[in-house]
C-alpha cells in the first residue's frame, strides 16, 4: 500500500544569531493509511518541529528547510503556496496540541472559533449555519456533556479536559485523513488523560484516521499506537513496531528511555536516568549524535550513520546489531554504572 | 457592571478631592499676591488690603480650601480676574474646542497607530518595520510645541498649505452652537463647507498633539502583536487552515488591542495636558490656551477649575477604557 504520509531525507535548520541550529537532520518517516505511529523523544529532540515543518507551520525565517520531500497521498507539500498549504492543513491533516489551556483564543466564544475553523476547513464553501450544525455534531461526538452550552462558552469557563475535547472536535470536524496529536495529554491530569486517550482511540477507529502521536511518554504511546519512531537530537534513531520497542530495543537511547519509564511495581529510586545532555545542535557531532552519552561507544560511531532495516519493520541507526548489545535490563544497569 | 460604574464614580470624587488639594496648594504657594492681582495695577495699598479681606485671602490656607470646596459644591467656580466673567461660563465656552481637538487628535493616533503597529509586527525587521520605527521614535523624541512651531512655520507660513491658527477663517459662517464643537455643529446644521474648514484648521495642531500618542500606540501595539502572533492559539488557528488576514486582523488584534487600549487611555491624559502648549502655538481658543493665560496672570480660580475639569475628563475616559476592556475580554467581564 502506498504511504499516506511520506517524509524523505528532510533537514531543517534555524538561522540564529549564534549560528545555524540543525534541528532536523536527514529524517525519513512514512505512515501507511490507518496506521497509528508514536513519535517519541525527549524535549527539544525535534519531534514537534518535524511534524509542524512538514505542513508549513514553522515560521520561516528563522527556519529553513535545506533538503528533503514531504508527500501527502502522493502530493509534494514542500514548495506549495501558503494558500494551498492552508487547504491541506484544514481539510486533510488535523492537529491537536499539548496544552488545551493555551490553544483556544481567550477572547472569542468556543462556538465562534469552531465555526471559523470549520468554514476555513471547507475553504469558505459553507455558511455559518451549516458550520454551526457540524460544530454541534462534533461536540456531541467528543462526548461533551452539553454541546449547546459549551458552544456558547468562552474558553476560560471550561476545564482543561473539556477544552481538549473541543480542540479535538475542531481538528476532526473536516474528517481529515491524518491526525497529528502533539502531546495531547501531557498537560492533563491522569484520569482526564486516560479519558482523552480513550476518546482519541475511539475516534481514530470510527473515522478511519491515520495518526502520528507525539509524546515523550512511551506508556501513553503504547496505549494507542502500533508503531514507534524514536527521535534523538533531530534524528530518528529507531523505528519499530511497538512490541519490538518494548521487547527488543536495539538503540542504546531507546533502551535508556525504557529504563527511565516509571513502573507501578518498581520503586522510584530504581528509575534510570541517561547521563549527559543533548549535543550542541549548533555544531552537531558528525557521526551518531548519541555517541557522547552512549555506553557502547566505538571508534566507528564518529562516522555518519543512517537508519538501516535490521528486521522486518524494524530499523535502527546504530552500529550495534541484535545480540551484540546486552538486553534492556543489563543495558540500563551498565548505563547506571557508566 | 453598574456596580463597577458606581464604585468608580465614588472613587473619582475622592481622586478629584486629592487633585483639588494639590492644585490648591501649588497655586497658593506660587509667588504673587492674589489680592494685588485682583485689585489691579492702579490700586493703592488700602484697596489691596480691602480686597484681601473681602475675598478671604487673609485667612489660613486650610480654611480657604474648605471654603473653596463649599463654593464648588454650590456649583460656583468663581470669577476669572483675567476675563472678568464667571469661570463656569468660560469653561463652557472653551471646553468644547479642546474636546474637539483632542478627540480629533486621538482618532488620528488610533486610526494610524493601530494598523501601523500591526504592519510593523507582521513585517518584523523588514524595511517597512524600520520605517515605522523611525516614525515612532521621532514621535517620542520630538517635543510637541517644537513640532507645532515647525509645522506652523514650514507648512502654514512658508508653503501656505494650512491656516496659521484659530478654529475657522474670519469670514466663515460659524454654525449656531449645539455642542460647541464646530465641526460637529456644522455637520448637525448641514453646513458641510464649514466642516471641512474646521477640520482643516485642526490638522496642524492635531498632528503636533497626536504624534507622541501615535508613537506610543505603534510601539505598544507592535510589541503586543508580536507576542500574540507567537501564541499557541494562533498556531492552532493556522493549523485549522484559517487565512492570514482573519488571523491577524481578528484573532490576534482583538487580543493585542487590550494593552494598547490602556496606553490610549494614558495618552488621552497627556493630550489634555498637551493642549496647553499646542493651543498656545496655534492660537486655538480652547481650555489649554485659557489655562495658560490664567496661569501667566496667576488667575487662581480658573486654574483650579481647568485642572479639575481636565482631571475629571481624564478619569471619565479611563472609566470608559475599563468598560471597553470588559466588552472586549470575557475574562475581565466575569470579574466585574
Amino acid at each position: 500500500m502506498d504511504p499516506l504520509l511520506d517524509i524523505q531525507n528532510l533537514s531543517l535548520v534555524f538561522d540564529t544569531f549564534d549560528g545555524t541550529y540543525h534541528a532536523i537532520d536527514d529524517v525519513s518517516l512514512s505512515l501507511k493509511p490507518g496506521e497509528a505511529l508514536g513519535l517519541v523523544g525527549e524535549t527539544g529532540c525535534g519531534k514537534s518541529v518535524l511534524t509542524r515543518a512538514a505542513f508549513g507551520l514553522v515560521p520561516s525565517p528563522p527556519a529553513r528547510i535545506t533538503q528533503g520531500s514531504v508527500k501527502l497521498d502522493g502530493m509534494e507539500l514542500l514548495g506549495l503556496s501558503d494558500r494551498a498549504l492552508r487547504q491541506v492543513r484544514g481539510r486533510q491533516v488535523a492537529m491537536i496540541f499539548q496544552d488545551p489551556m493555551t490553544y483556544l483564543n481567550p477572547v472569542f466564544k468556543v462556538g465562534t472559533q469552531l465555526v471559523d475553523a470549520i468554514r476555513a476547513q471547507h475553504g469558505g464553501a459553507i455558511d455559518r449555519k451549516a458550520a454551526r450544525e457540524i460544530a454541534l455534531d462534533m461536540l456531541e461526538k467528543v462526548h461533551l456533556p452539553n454541546p449547546l452550552r459549551q458552544f456558547e462558552s468562552y474558553p476560560h469557563e471550561l476545564s482543561g479536559g473539556m477544552r481538549q475535547r473541543i480542540l479535538i472536535a475542531m481538528a476532526l470536524a473536516a474528517r481529515p485523513k491524518l491526525l497529528i496529536a502533539d502531546e495531547p495529554t501531557t498537560a492533563l491530569d491522569v484520569t482526564i488523560q486516560a479519558q482523552i486517550l480513550d476518546l482519541m482511540a475511539e475516534l481514530v477507529d470510527d473515522m478511519n484516521l491515520s495518526m502520528i502521536m507525539i509524546s515523550h511518554d512511551l506508556g501513553v504511546v503504547a496505549q494507542v499506537c502500533s508503531r514507534v519512531a524514536v527521535m534523538y537530537a533531530g534524528k530518528i534513531v529507531e523505528d519499530a513496531p511497538i512490541r519490538d520497542i518494548f521487547d527488543s530495543p536495539l538503540h542504546p537511547y531507546t533502551q535508556g528511555l525504557l529504563g527511565a519509564l516509571p513502573h507501578p511495581f518498581r520503586p522510584a529510586d530504581d528509575l534510570e536516568s541517561i547521563p549527559g545532555n543533548l549535543p550542541d545542535l549548533l555544531d552537531p557531532p558528525p557521526g551518531c549524535r548519541f555517541a557522547g552519552r552512549c555506553t557502547y561507544r566505538r571508534p566507528e560511531c564518529t562516522v555518519p550513520i543512517s537508519l538501516e532495516n535490521v528486521e522486518p519493520g524494524h530499523s535502527v541507526a546504530c552500529v550495534l546489531r541484535p545480540g551484540e548489545a546486552a538486553t534492556t535490563d543489563s543495558a540500563t544497569k551498565d548505563l547506571n554504572h557508566a | 457592571m453598574l456596580k463597577l460604574i458606581a464604585k468608580r464614580m465614588g472613587l473619582m470624587v475622592v481622586m478629584l478631592l486629592g487633585l483639588a488639594v494639590i492644585t490648591f496648594t501649588v497655586a497658593n504657594i506660587a509667588p504673587g499676591d492674589p489680592a494685588r492681582l485682583a485689585a489691579g495695577p492702579d490700586a493703592n495699598q488700602e484697596m489691596v488690603e480691602q480686597i484681601r479681606v473681602e475675598r478671604g485671602f487673609d485667612r489660613p490656607l486650610p480654611v480657604r480650601f474648605v471654603l473653596y470646596i463649599e463654593q464648588l459644591l454650590n456649583g460656583d467656580f468663581g470669577t476669572s480676574v483675567y476675563t472678568g466673567r464667571p469661570v463656569a461660563k468660560d469653561i463652557a465656552q472653551f471646553l468644547p474646542a479642546t474636546v474637539e481637538l483632542v478627540l480629533f487628535s486621538i482618532s488620528i493616533a488610533i486610526l494610524l497607530g493601530v494598523p501601523l503597529g500591526v504592519i510593523a509586527a507582521v513585517r518584523q525587521n523588514r524595511p517597512i518595520d524600520h520605517a515605522i520605527r523611525l516614525l515612532s521614535v521621532s514621535g517620542v523624541a520630538l517635543p510637541m510645541f517644537w513640532l507645532g512651531l515647525m509645522l506652523q512655520w514650514y507648512l502654514a507660513l512658508n508653503l501656505d498649505l494650512f491656516p496659521l491658527g484659530g478654529r475657522l477663517g474670519i469670514f466663515s459662517d460659524v454654525p449656531e452652537p449645539i455642542t460647541g464643537m464646530i465641526s460637529l455643529d456644522a455637520v448637525l446644521r448641514g453646513q458641510f463647507a464649514v466642516v471641512g474648514e474646521a477640520l482643516w484648521h485642526m490638522i496642524l495642531p492635531a498632528t503636533a498633539l497626536s504624534l507622541p500618542a501615535l508613537a506610543a500606540i505603534i510601539r505598544v501595539n507592535r510589541a503586543e502583536m508580536l507576542e500574540v502572533l507567537g501564541r499557541d492559539y494562533v498556531t492552532n488557528a493556522r493549523a485549522q487552515g484559517i487565512g492570514p488576514w482573519r488571523i491577524i486582523a481578528v484573532y490576534s488584534l482583538k487580543n493585542a488591542i487590550l494593552p494598547t487600549l490602556a496606553m490610549i487611555g494614558l495618552r488621552f491624559g497627556w493630550m489634555l495636558g498637551g493642549t496647553v502648549l499646542v493651543e498656545g502655538v496655534f492660537d486655538f481658543p480652547g481650555l489649554g490656551l485659557y489655562a495658560a493665560k490664567a496661569a501667566i496672570s496667576s488667575d487662581f480660580e480658573p486654574i483650579m477649575a481647568v485642572t479639575l475639569t481636565l482631571g475629571a475628563a481624564f478619569m471619565l475616559i479611563n472609566l470608559v477604557i475599563d468598560l471597553l476592556y470588559a466588552v472586549l475580554d470575557p475574562r475581565v467581564r466575569n470579574q466585574i
